[in-house]
């Protein structure tokens, strides 16, 4: 490692730096560039940056971090580039780097979010109890608002009633995650999981509720946390012969497990061999219930797209189910939701999701499916603020 | 070093919003490079959204004796929008608006900082698209696509971006804001839209233009041609415009290029051929059978070893996506390219090509070719490590063996990307001391204070009537 990086946590490497030629390709694909115009707001800039400071010619100042806070990590410029920088995990790294300087108020909160409370999946449970009957209550209106409106949508009779752990008695075992997210405010999601890779053939076996997978957290500048949460779920999953996500952004992140600990020789090995047998649930020969799911308007999420090319697939579930795919006309840009992007870009956040919410009512479809929870908590806020009456789902919902 | 006055930024933050003027050290050093790889250093940036806004800039920077840098994308390859000695940079890139669009000439107005492709696919619901397609058509600008006078595949037969400017509006150094130029096909008077075009912003700020459309041909044929020879290859383009054809492109990729080009798209390029050329013929579907079939017929001469043809548009654009996606694909081979854009006569380009292998051998380097065939517009890539100071140096004198060989054969420097910094010492090689002193005097008339984009273009510190032939100087660091 070298020059002005702080050698006490990860830093974006230097070969990575070095596989961008600066041609600026990726400049249109990234939405905060084409909302601002700015060089600092594009993937091209940002490598500029990290190599400024790899070359101790710029230090990790604010500056430094306000390019790398405002990168939704869409990760759509890996698409666009021909030399196949690896960008995603340059800016998990620079913003690791970034994360010690930051102001003592919002890093407190994100560190009891993402260090302390996120790896502790009964803490995450209790927690969704507690939000459940402030929502019942109607206490939690009483809360200061202080970021848009994305949240998480818990009900206390989805929490009370019990998830199936186990369906399914024939075929390969799948390990099927249940998440943080997913398994306290998108249950009826992991019941249909359940369901349906149990339907095509699976003996299907879900593990423990509140369990995060860690992306979050290795998304916003700790890599320990999320290296932590990683062998948690490893020990879990490990042994299963696939493992099935039914997140974007976690199953984009599990199959970078092998990476994420390739330097902790008691488990590099098995965090490998889960990486390997990784699979969002999309990318499963799934035995769709034919059905008339009608018009459907298509949301993919970042990371479906880029760094796991997943496109076709739900399309395909779709229509096996009777849907008839609208496609949106904005090109698959990010909508804005981004991990805590709502929280650290609230403005730009705002911006994405308006056009997304537009992009999404323009197809006239009653149904739009979604793939990611962070995408869905998003993207119902945006609905609601431009008053469009439309229902959300994931594929896997609308085909099971 | 930074010559810009220590109270700029407070100045230029009265005329615009302060997210749009950029004075942390880290993010201009963000604006001191562009797609090349010269770097300089922006004592200021600023980010104006309306023609008054770069108006003022413009008259702020000349109270404040600064340098004006306009910049597009920024995916410039020789320079032209690197900032020397502190200059204030212009960046265009917030001017998106296609201002009005007139299906009947057919022409649209729009701001600079539309991009190209964007321009395109904004006119295809009326079968009109712009023709020049540089490669990074994506990402670059109208407005750099100006300064440059861009090129693409397509310009063999469309012609280059000076042919599909019909007007422009111009901001000069005391701010002033110059009409020239319109859809009317013949004005009056000197053609100054045509010394604007291709200025490299050393004459003042475009801030509108009117741009030729151009109907969507009714057919299309595309095929890529595979040859065991770069010998072969060069043969069969000659002789398809020597039977009396003009594609619509005909472009040239060698054996290394088509490697890393095929690691990205994996369009099932053939990776064993020594090059490859993709030919597209467009127009009536008569006409495109005709042209199609001398392609196949000369190409079986030629000794082609296939020709795959593009089966539908998606076929069409995966072959197009790899061709253009070349100069970014090159990180796969090392760190940095070296690019030459010189344009040699056609029936010389076999013998040039056989050169620049030569040259290759010669300095131990390795040289990727993809090139605009059709108009001898060749683009060596000496790829290269900067971190490598001994390779660097013979990096420089490869490029300058390059050159020499091109401009043997009667070549010129640049076929579309520009003279910027990276060629501005090559410029006596073509042009001699009163052909030089024309040029300057031509640009001095319209920034007789030398305001816009300094040291670019014109060797040294050449004014109208002074001397040019020395080598000029640069800040230390600034050039390979």
């Amino acid at each position: 490692m070298s020059a002005g990086w702080n050698s006490s946590t990860r830093a974006p490497d230097a070969e990575d730096i070095a596989s961008c030629v600066a041609c600026g390709l990726c400049l249109p694909a990234c939405p905060t560039f084409r909302l601002t115009g700015r060089e600092t707001a594009s993937p091209r800039g940002r490598i500029a940056a990290m190599r400024a400071v790899d070359e101790g010619r710029g230090e990790v100042d604010g500056s430094f971090r306000t390019m790398m806070d405002e990168c939704l990590a869409c990760r759509a410029c890996e698409t666009a580039c021909p030399s196949g920088v690896p960008f995603g995990r340059m800016v998990e790294a620079a913003r690791a780097q970034a994360e010690p300087g930051r102001a003592p108020r919002g890093r407190l909160g994100r560190r009891a979010g993402l260090v302390w409370l996120l790896p502790r999946r009964r803490a995450v449970m209790t927690a969704a109890w507690v939000a459940g009957l402030g929502a019942a209550t109607r206490l939690d209106r009483a809360l200061p608002r202080r970021h848009g409106t994305a949240r998480p949508p818990v009900r206390l009779r989805e929490l009370a009633r019990p998830l199936p752990r186990a369906q399914g008695d024939q075929g390969p075992a799948a390990a099927v995650l249940a998440g943080c997210v997913v398994s306290v405010a998108y249950r009826p999601l992991l019941r249909a999981t359940m369901r349906l890779v149990a339907a095509s053939g699976h003996r299907a076996r879900m593990t423990a509720p509140g369990g995060c997978c860690g992306a979050l957290a290795m998304h916003h500048g700790h890599p320990e946390a999320a290296q932590t949460m990683a062998r948690q779920r490893i020990a879990e999953v490990d042994g299963a012969d696939v493992v099935v996500v039914n997140a974007a952004g976690c199953s984009a992140h599990m199959k970078t497990y092998g990476e994420l600990l390739a330097d902790d020789p008691r488990w590099a090995e098995r965090a490998a061999r889960v990486a390997a047998r990784t699979r969002d649930v999309l990318e499963l020969d799934l035995a769709a219930r034919e059905g008339s799911v009608g018009a459907v308007a298509m949301h993919d999420a970042c990371h479906h797209l880029n760094g796991q090319g997943i496109r076709e697939q739900p399309r395909a579930l779709l229509r096996a189910a009777g849907g008839e795919v609208r496609e949106l006309a904005d090109g698959g840009r990010c909508c804005g939701a981004a991990g805590l992007y709502g929280v650290t870009q609230p403005e730009l956040s705002a911006r994405l999701r308006r056009l997304k919410a537009e992009a999404i009512a323009a197809t006239g479809a009653p149904v739009v499916a979604v793939a990611n929870p962070g995408c869905a908590m998003q993207i119902t806020a945006g609905l609601a603020e431009i008053g469009a009456a439309v229902r959300l789902a994931h594929p896997v919902e609308l085909a099971g | 070093m930074l010559l810009r006055p220590p109270s700029a930024a407070d100045r230029f933050r009265a005329l615009l919003d302060d997210e749009w003027v950029i004075d942390a050290p880290l993010e201009r050093l963000l604006y001191g490079r562009d797609g090349s790889i010269a770097e300089g250093e922006a004592g200021l940036v600023v980010l104006p959204e309306t023609r008054q806004e770069v108006s003022a800039c413009v008259r702020l920077a000349a109270e404040l004796g600064m340098a004006v840098v306009p910049r597009g994308s920024g995916t410039g390859l020789a320079g032209g929008a690197v900032p020397l000695e502190g200059a204030l940079v212009l960046a265009l890139s917030r001017m998106t608006r296609i201002v009005e669009i007139d299906e009947d000439v057919p022409c649209a107005w729009v701001e600079p900082g539309v991009l190209n492709l964007d321009l395109s696919e904004a006119v295809r619901h009326l079968g009109l698209h712009y023709a020049p397609d540089p490669s990074s058509q994506a990402a670059c600008s109208i407005g750099g696509n100006v300064s440059t006078n861009a090129g693409g595949p397509h310009c063999l037969k469309y012609g280059v971006t000076s042919e599909h400017v019909l007007g422009l509006e111009v901001v000069l150094a005391a701010g002033e804001v110059l009409a020239l130029g319109g859809p009317a096909p013949d004005a009056p008077g000197y053609d100054l839209r045509g010394l604007v075009v291709g200025s490299e912003g050393t004459v003042g700020v475009v801030t509108e233009i009117c741009v030729r459309l151009t109907p969507n041909p009714p057919a299309v044929y595309t095929a890529l041609c595979d040859f065991a020879s770069v010998r072969a290859a060069g043969e069969f383009v000659s002789a398809v415009i020597a039977e009396g054809v003009v594609p619509a492109a005909m472009e040239m990729m060698d054996e290394v290029m088509i490697a890393a080009v095929e690691q990205f798209v994996g369009a099932g390029l053939p990776l064993d051929a020594a090059a490859v050329v993709l030919v597209e013929a467009d127009g009536s579907p008569a006409d495109v059978a005709r042209q199609a079939a001398v392609v196949q017929r000369v190409g079986r001469a030629h000794g082609a070893r296939m020709i795959r043809v593009a089966a539908d548009e998606e076929e069409r654009a995966l072959l197009w996506k790899a061709r253009k996606s070349a100069f970014g694909a090159v990180a796969r081979v090392a760190p940095n390219y070296y690019l030459h854009d010189c344009v040699v006569p056609r029936t010389r380009l076999v013998e040039v090509l056989e050169e620049i292998g030569r040259i290759a051998e010669r300095h131990d380097l390795v040289i990727m070719n993809v090139f605009h065939a059709g108009d001898g517009n060749l683009h060596p890539l000496i790829a290269f490590d900067r971190r490598n100071a001994d390779q660097v140096a013979r990096v420089a004198a490869a490029g300058r063996d390059i050159i020499e060989a091109c401009v043997a054969v009667g070549g010129v420097l640049s076929g579309e990307h520009g003279i910027g910094l990276e060629k501005r010492d090559y410029m006596p090689l073509t042009f001699n001391e009163d052909d030089l002193r024309a040029q300057a005097c031509a640009r001095d008339a319209l920034d007789p204070a030398g305001r816009f984009n300094p040291h670019k273009v014109l060797p040294g510190a050449a004014r109208c009537g002074e001397a040019v032939l020395e080598a000029g100087h640069l800040p230390e660091g600034t050039w390979l």
